[in-house]
């Protein structure tokens, strides 16, 4: 399943890339997040907790940042494991500066298994981009009130 | 009396269906009963590393989690019973339970068994598999290219068996004029049986008894294969499938899940009832249809068709189902050239194991493909040729004089008057007057088609001699025992196993009639191996030329005993007795007479019978027809498909169907009026689609699109008779017909409505998002 999703920040493309590293705007604003600890270069151990129709439990996995090519893009690479099925999702996440703005675009390449593929296939791109919107705009939140900076 | 065999007599098994007085297995409570429920794979193809149970076990009323290493010796593999033969055929093993690789999605992995069947389900989430995960291959051609994923070590290139049957059409296509070249994929289809799966077992440890009931179309095939699956003799293993909600084929095949339920049982010395839910039907119970042929055909110029040659790439699924590979071989090849006179054809079949669900028989099992493929190359040919696709059938139709017909595949098609079955139809359609309307709207920008199917199928499976040389590990002639109690009242005992069909009440019309007694004094028993001697089941259309034959016969042996008494009770000798209307009487005195039930009576008493005769009164028969038999019919079908939306609306649907003398008019109507639908839910609809990765994306009634009563208009159906020359009643089957006949028809419409537009073939399903892609610009979709 491929998913494509842009989010603008009001915030220069530094900052931006700052917040999306951070393991604590990852801890904080990944949707349902109750654990993120570190177990290598830019790996997290997670637990997230999500409940957005087929998509619902406690999914444990690995979070990964990898090929940084700073402040341009990067890969995100996410494997979970729940009751409603596995996830495992490939994101490749560009930022472009435009007028002091930042554009970002994710371009993702998702499979899933279980409950989440025999029924939710039709709504999993719906979900993505509902889970995506509300984790931009968690980081987005973080950038205005400044949180992002004093955690980094 | 009235004459039963012919009367619209009511189902008599509805009034129980309907108020919920059936007994499924689903409504079998049994005192201290457990619940099993079954992990699934979510992934179609890996390497299980680990099976940790510990957690589930914890879980308060879980009583036990089983997983393949439980089953050493005490649950066999799953086995294949037809092996078509000289196909060089693998027949993979397949566990019960998944020990070392999982290979579709839905793929038994553990059991657990719990108090209550919520329990059961939440200790599966609780089960911690290990899987490497494996490529996967979900498309039959591409699972034979070098370097596929493979399934199984022992099968290479994924090609499981490669049949062939015909003679050598290279004649017919150096004669030909005109070849047409074309080919058909046959969509994946979902049985989708209004009643899921269900077993509840129970096991006696002091006889060593197991009674197991289970939603079978075939309790005796399952008595045998579960008998050797499970190491119980096969006298202490009661099979029961009283009331089965629909079943479509996918009822036919051994799954391992009834198997692992009376394991479970026996081990654990507790009933224990699994019911499968719906979502899990989807991914666990067999699929039907998938795949493609490659199709050739030689012509003259004038029409005549000369020779076929057909390439069958067949999906199996995972594993080869218990019928499995017969339905893209026997019951697809042999029928491959139709209700025609086609003197070369040639078919083979490539057999090719798949990470997707196991693919067996379903309604028309082989027959539907074929016809859609004859019935559709028939029309490319006339269009091919400017010829009117109706002429071109007539053209190439099996006389009406020429039965006994031997078919270049080696059937021998028993009776047939295909010409009177289609005449009937142009009339009730009213061909030439749909032809000027579909000009006219052609002009007004609409667009209007007609299409039509003349099909015959092979049903009434079928000769035992012949089952054995088509590598059916059976027999296929059925039994019947028919009974009368000392009251004039009858019990029915048939080996095969209705499920919806209505033979309670067609096969008690054919007893009643005989015997000259009320419907109502005639009951029919089936389903139930303790109390019926042997059966073969109901499935291929079978069950009334078959079975209904088998009664027939029995039926005859009661009344040729039931003369030798009356006879004695009328003092005449027996070949002074005529017998009418459940009256016996002495030839040329009507008034000397003796009535059914006082010579049943006198049966039972025993006061007085002539010399030598034994008391009571009931007789069997296996009775093993001598062919199989060949429905055979026209269906038209006039749609029009919205310019606008690619929205297709069926205008008109007329079904002209021959399946012999019809016992109920009500019941062929209904089977005629399902079997339709289900037809036209293939052409139009139905379509299992899995990814790349083998998770089957159309798992709910959502995302598989079936077939609604609003869909379509009333239909128009009619009859002609052509009796089967071969058995006692002169019965063909009826219940695959409307299914095989109708997608042709169907689809023949809509590429014929879309003729303006340069279309020569569509593939099925034909969802209004492809037309609608070739309505706006050709974009091919």
């Amino acid at each position: 399943m491929q998913i494509e999703y842009r989010y603008t920040f009001s915030a220069p493309r530094e900052a931006v890339w700052d917040a999306l590293q951070s393991q604590e705007v990852l801890r904080r604003r990944l949707p349902g997040c109750r654990r993120l600890e570190k177990v290598g270069e830019g790996k997290y151990a997670a637990d997230l907790g999500l409940q957005v129709g087929p998509i619902n439990g406690l999914f444990t996995g690995e979070v990964e940042l990898a090929d940084a090519h700073a402040p341009e893009d990067y890969r995100l690479l996410l494997q979970g494991q729940g009751k409603p099925g596995t996830l495992a999702a490939d994101a490749l996440i560009r930022l472009e500066e435009e007028d002091g703005k930042t554009l970002l675009t994710c371009s993702a390449q998702a499979q899933v298994t279980g409950v989440m593929a025999s029924v939710g296939q039709r709504v999993m791109g719906g979900i993505a981009q509902l889970l995506l919107g509300q984790f931009f705009k968690g980081v987005e939140e973080d950038l205005q009130s400044g949180e992002s900076s004093s955690s980094g | 009396m009235a004459k039963v065999f012919g009367a619209a007599v009511k189902r008599r098994e509805d009034p129980r269906l309907i108020r919920g007085k059936g007994r499924y297995t689903d409504d079998i409570r049994l005192p201290g009963m457990l619940y099993a429920a079954i992990l699934r794979s979510p992934y179609a193809h890996a390497r299980i590393r680990k099976i940790d149970a510990e957690q589930a076990k914890k879980l308060p009323g879980v009583v036990a989690v089983f997983t393949g290493a439980d089953l050493e010796g005490k649950v066999g593999p799953i086995p294949t019973a037809w092996l078509p033969p000289d196909s060089d055929m693998k027949t993979p093993a397949h566990p019960a339970l998944a020990k070392e690789k999982v290979r579709y999605v839905g793929d038994g992995v553990a059991l657990v068994v719990a108090e209550d069947r919520y329990i059961a389900r939440d200790a599966l989430d609780l089960i911690q598999v290990d899987y490497e995960v494996l490529p996967t291959v979900v498309d039959a051609e591409k699972a034979m290219e070098e370097g596929a994923p493979l399934l199984h070590d022992d099968v290479p290139k994924n090609v499981a068996f490669h049949w062939q049957a015909g003679n050598d059409p290279a004649p017919a296509f150096h004669e030909a004029e005109v070849v047409i070249r074309q080919s058909f994929r046959q969509q994946r289809l979902i049985p989708n049986a209004m009643e899921p799966r269900a077993a509840v077992a129970q096991y006696n440890s002091g006889s060593g008894e197991m009674t197991l009931y289970i939603t079978s179309q075939n309790p005796h095939i399952h008595r045998v294969l579960l008998s050797n699956i499970l190491g119980i003799p096969e006298h202490k293993l009661r099979i029961v499938a009283v009331d089965v909600g629909g079943g479509f084929g996918s009822k036919i095949a051994c799954y391992p899940d009834e198997a692992l339920v009376a394991f479970a049982a026996r081990e654990l010395g507790r009933p224990v009832k699994w019911s499968e839910g719906r979502s899990e039907n989807f991914q666990a119970t067999t699929h039907g249809r998938d795949g493609i042929i490659h199709a050739e055909l030689a012509a003259k110029k004038d029409g005549t068709i000369l020779g076929l040659r057909l390439r069958m790439v067949a999906n199996m699924g995972a594993y080869l189902s218990t019928a499995g590979p017969g339905v893209p071989t026997i019951l697809f090849g042999l029928i491959t050239p139709g209700p025609y006179t086609i003197p070369q054809v040639h078919v083979e079949t490539y057999g090719v194991l798949t990470n997707t669900t196991p693919i067996d028989a379903y309604r028309g099992a082989g027959r539907p493909e074929a016809t859609y493929v004859i019935e559709r190359l028939v029309d490319l040919l006339a269009m091919e040729l400017g010829m009117d696709p109706v002429e071109v059938r007539k053209k190439n139709f099996i006389p009406a004089d020429a039965f006994p017909y031997h078919t270049a595949t080696g059937l021998e098609y028993d009776s047939g008057n295909y010409q009177g079955a289609l005449e009937k139809a142009l009339k009730m359609l009213d061909y030439e007057g749909w032809r000027k309307k579909q000009e006219e709207a052609r002009k007004e920008g609409r667009y209007i088609g007609i299409g039509w199917s003349t099909y015959v199928e092979i049903c009434g499976l079928g000769p035992s001699q012949v089952a054995g040389a088509v590598g059916f590990q059976g027999g296929l002639y059925e039994s019947a025992t028919v009974r009368f109690h000392p009251t004039g009242k009858v019990t029915v005992f048939t080996g095969t196993s209705p499920h919806g069909q209505g033979e309670e009440t067609t096969f008690a019309q054919v007893v009643a009639d005989r015997f000259g007694i009320p419907v109502e004094d005639v009951e029919v028993v089936h389903g139930d191996t303790d109390r019926i001697a042997m059966g073969w089941g109901t499935y291929g259309s079978r069950t009334t030329p078959v079975g209904g034959s088998a009664i027939a016969v029995a039926a005859e042996r009661v009344l040729e005993k039931a003369t030798k008494i009356a006879a004695h009770m009328l003092e005449v000798a027996e070949e002074d007795v005529e017998f009418e209307g459940g009256v016996f009487h002495v030839k040329g005195m009507p008034d000397k007479q003796a009535k059914i039930q006082d010579v049943v009576l006198q049966a039972y008493l025993a006061w007085n019978l002539p010399q030598g005769l034994e008391p009571g009164l009931e007789a069997q028969s296996f009775y093993d027809p001598v062919n199989f038999t060949y429905p055979f019919g026209a269906h038209a079908c006039v749609t029009e498909v919205d310019g606008e939306t690619g929205e297709i609306k069926i205008l008109k649907y007329v079904a002209v169907d021959d399946c012999g003398p019809i016992i109920n008019p009500m019941i062929v109507e209904g089977q005629v009026h399902g079997g339709v639908v289900q037809g036209i839910g293939q052409a139009l609809y139905e379509e299992a689609v899995y990814d790349e990765n083998g998770q089957l994306l159309t798992g709910t009634f959502q995302d598989y699109a079936m077939p609604k009563a609003r869909f379509f208009p009333m239909f128009d159906t009619d009859h002609t008779v052509t009796p089967a020359p071969h058995n006692p009643l002169g019965v063909k089957g009826v219940g695959e017909t409307g299914t095989i006949a109708s997608t042709p028809a169907v689809v023949n419409s809509v590429v014929d409505a879309l003729r303006p537009f340069g279309v020569k073939d569509l593939e099925m399903p034909l969802k209004p998002e492809k037309i609608w892609r070739i309505l706006s610009g050709g974009k091919k979709s």
